[in-house]
């Protein structure tokens, strides 16, 4: 599971006094060549590239919709959710930031169930994971938007947390059902 | 070891070495149990309570502590002053804030046997609340201990490549509205 084996490498510690070379191997997953855009638009009806044609007199501007590139396929297309697609149910924890953050705004919030797909339960693990990882700290970029001109009245003390890895199967409720089986 | 001279096994035998451990990000009291062994010379097999064979143990970056829970705020600790009316009470937060080093004291000072070798220890036992070592503590320093504590990655510390290495879960509808350019394209193009 290729997945996992980059979840796995990916979860390596920076420990120690100098902080070397962190010696992070991501391999397993294809490198997939991204085209170069000429125009990246602010709205949000896809991505468009602009191309120019002129013929004799006329000109014209064209916005084609690109045409997204396949990624590597999921090991279980035909299930609903996403973790089920990639067989991630028991697998992920608070400090495995690069797949919590497919799921969060830039604010820090969840995005809605609707949108992403997730399953219900997934949906309230991966919920409380990401309060894990705000809490530790993890997710420096993820804060919440402070209303212009702003001050803070005195500088919070910075004060680091530590979160013991909870396992999840162990909180959820006993379900016979598993939606990837459906 | 035995292609040592008698005088260098003695020499490593029974010399006093230096250890440093660094407290970024690890929960003290797991710091305090290593600083408690090494200073009692329990990780040597030729401890005795009376031999006096401890070692010395500097502690650095102890501003960077971490408590688990929510020990900063409910973890109390208590002293009398003396006088009438002079018990004072303050939290984890409060006492790191004042002294930044207290809170490790306090742990290995509780974790050390209670009796009159417990101040020679504490003697060896010298803490830092950055990384700035005096030069000749800095020269006496012979092993670097392992934090207990695996500290994970943070977002923001992974390289580019690996966040576009990692394949996306999920992809929005055909015309579902970002608040970011960035996040939409990163969604779009199944990285």
């Amino acid at each position: 599971m290729a997945a996992r084996s980059v979840l796995k490498s990916v979860c390596t510690s920076l420990a120690g006094l100098k902080l070397g070379a962190s010696g992070s191997n991501v391999s397993a997953l294809q490198r997939i060549n991204v085209p170069q855009l000429s125009a990246l638009t602010i709205q949000s009806r896809g991505i468009r590239q602009v191309v120019e044609k002129q013929e004799g007199k006329t000109t014209t501007v064209e916005g084609r919709s690109v045409e997204v590139p396949a990624g590597p396929q999921p090991p279980n297309p035909t299930a609903k959710c996403p973790i089920y697609r990639w067989n991630l149910q028991h697998k992920y924890n608070y400090t495995d930031v690069l797949l919590l953050s497919q799921f969060i705004r830039s604010d820090g919030g969840m995005l809605p169930r609707k949108i992403t797909g997730l399953c219900a339960e997934e949906h309230r693990k991966i919920a409380v994971c990401v309060q894990m990882a705000h809490r530790a700290g993890l997710l420096p970029d993820h804060r919440p938007k402070l209303p212009e001109g702003h001050v803070p009245k005195k500088a919070k003390p910075q004060l680091n947390r530590v979160n013991q890895a909870i396992w999840l199967h162990l909180l959820e409720c006993h379900h016979s059902v598993h939606p990837g089986s459906q | 070891m035995s292609s040592f001279t008698r005088s260098a096994q003695q020499w490593a035998t029974f010399a006093r070495s230096w250890f440093v451990i660094d407290a970024r990000m690890q929960p003290p009291g797991k710091i305090a149990t290593m600083c408690s062994v090494r200073l009692q010379g329990k990780h040597k097999p030729i401890y005795h309570a009376l031999s006096d064979c401890g070692d010395h143990v500097v502690v650095i970056n102890t501003k960077h502590i971490a408590f688990s829970g929510n020990k900063w705020e409910q973890k109390v600790y208590s002293s009398h002053t003396g006088y009438p009316g002079g018990f004072k009470q303050v939290t984890a937060a409060q006492l790191h804030q004042k002294d930044p080093k207290a809170i490790v004291k306090l742990a290995v000072y509780g974790m050390l046997p209670k009796n009159l070798h417990r101040r020679t220890m504490m003697q060896r036992l010298h803490i830092f609340a950055d990384d700035e070592l005096p030069e000749d503590i800095r020269a006496n320093l012979t092993e670097e201990l392992a934090q207990p504590r695996k500290i994970p990655r943070k977002l923001s510390e992974y390289t580019q490549e690996e966040i576009d290495a990692f394949p996306r879960l999920w992809t929005p509808y055909k015309n579902y509205r970002f608040e970011n350019p960035q996040q939409m394209f990163r969604q779009q193009y199944h990285l």
